[in-house]
């Protein structure tokens, strides 16, 4: 069976986008080689890791676990989206820089789009439910405590905690 | 990694993804591909074609049926299950399993219908819906058809969808003024898959009128009748319970492995039981 091709519309980090895509193309491979956004990681291509976290429609999903067409008519954002070029970064970056919530920096995009999701999506958020909140999220660093101070930290700032 | 060559088929309604199960000779639903993904890049899985019911609009109601019953669309995401006020409201225990699996990014994309679909031995919502007695709404090219949860999960992997069928719906009972459900797993770690699972309905007025129970991690979910029957008649003391949960592993048959040998597993899986109907029948 050849592989079928599909013309799909969305949004990427706010801007209208239109592409022709694989039906077997994985959503993480449009972002990075089609979009050229290479702040999406690939970790562990399973749907373990979450370093290629990205939020669609408001949830984080993990963009190796969908297909792009999937992605159709849909809000997309990376982690480009949190600040621009020369721009400051977001109170969540600032907060990950001043807890020193990274180490090698790999799983960074994909804890920021988790975290960034999990801030948006509450009314209020406990210690536990952060760290439930980030368990799709894997640091191979080790580093969960600092990366939960800082999502605590911006829950605290934003009146969540 | 690439997935093989396929053709991707997103259909508008149910008949329109029957028509394409039908006329496609390897054809596979995708819902959520949690699962599916993962399998076609491993190469386990060869379809020809994708056909992608994630947005075909019945499949994701949630509703009540005239007969009471809570019809939740197989495309219903854990997330929206667990969200869902008329789930909280009738089956807050299928409610809150949708908000303890795996991860949030999984939650967001991972249906019931694939859940159950799938049927791994591990999985959360089979032997829950088999204690609760779900019906399991099937549509294929001969029209709808309903089967009880009870005999739908055949083998590890392997349910009672014949090839070009869809499951369409989950039907649960609603649930009487008298009945509760109980449910729990002993988990690998938190929100993950488990080494035993018992769920548990129970009609009890003071003594216990109804009891259905069912053991998950097996290479099915099995009904637990000994221990039912051992229930039925006694009040819900602790030493009654225990004393029907002794009787509890009839037809369970877990594989043992690295994680836990099959005695140590069928022992957790006696103590999942006794728990589950402890957790129905305790006052709320």
């Amino acid at each position: 069976m050849p592989d079928s091709v599909h013309a799909i519309e969305l949004t990427v980090n706010g801007e209208p986008h239109e592409a022709v895509v694989p039906g077997r193309q994985l959503l993480v491979h449009f972002i990075r080689d089609t979009l050229g956004l290479r702040g999406t990681h690939i970790g562990c291509d399973s749907g373990n890791c979450g370093a290629c976290t990205v939020i669609v429609d408001g949830k984080a999903v993990k963009s190796c676990m969908q297909l792009a067409v999937q992605a159709d008519g849909r809000a997309l954002e990376t982690v480009e989206g949190l600040s621009g070029p020369g721009e400051e970064p977001n109170d969540l970056q600032a907060a990950f820089t001043r807890h020193h919530a990274l180490q090698c920096g790999y799983c960074t995009p994909g804890m920021l789009m988790s975290a960034t999701a999990l801030l948006e999506q509450a009314e209020e958020l406990s210690l536990d439910e952060i760290r439930r909140g980030l368990k799709g999220n894997i640091c191979r660093c080790t580093g969960y405590v600092n990366i939960v101070r800082a999502v605590e930290d911006v829950a605290a700032r934003r009146g969540l905690a | 990694m690439l997935l093989p060559s396929l053709a991707y088929e997103r259909p508008e309604t149910v008949e329109e993804a029957v028509a394409l199960l039908r006329a496609t000779r390897n054809a596979r639903v995708l819902a959520g591909g949690q699962t599916l993904l993962n399998a076609l890049k491993l190469r386990i899985v060869h379809p020809d074609v994708l056909v992608d019911v994630s947005r075909i609009p019945s499949l994701r109601e949630i509703a009540h049926e005239p007969d009471g019953a809570l019809r939740i669309g197989a495309a219903v995401t854990y997330d929206e299950l667990a969200a869902s006020p008329l789930v909280r409201a009738a089956h807050p225990v299928t409610a809150a399993m949708g908000s303890r699996l795996v991860d949030r990014q999984v939650r967001a994309r991972g249906t019931i219908g694939g859940n159950v679909c799938l049927a791994d031995p591990t999985s959360n919502f089979p032997p829950l819906l088999v204690a609760l007695g779900a019906r399991l709404r099937v549509r294929g090219a001969r029209g709808a058809r309903e089967t009880d949860a009870d005999g739908f999960f055949l083998a590890p992997y392997m349910t009672a969808l014949a090839p070009g069928e869809l499951l369409d719906s989950v039907l649960l009972p609603a649930l009487a003024a008298d009945q509760r459900v109980g449910y729990e797993t002993l988990q690998v770690g938190t929100d993950s898959w488990a080494l035993a699972r018992a769920s548990a309905l129970v009609r009890c007025n003071g003594t216990i009128r109804e009891a259905r129970v069912a053991l998950g991690c097996g290479p099915v979910p099995v009904r637990q009748r000994a221990m039912e029957r051992a229930l039925v008649g006694r009040a819900p003391t602790a030493a009654a319970i225990a004393a029907a949960a002794a009787l509890a592993g009839e037809g369970f048959d877990p594989p043992g492995d690295v994680h836990a040998s099959a005695a140590y597993r069928t022992k957790m899986a006696i103590v999942m039981a006794r728990r589950a109907v402890r957790a129905a029948t305790e006052e709320s």
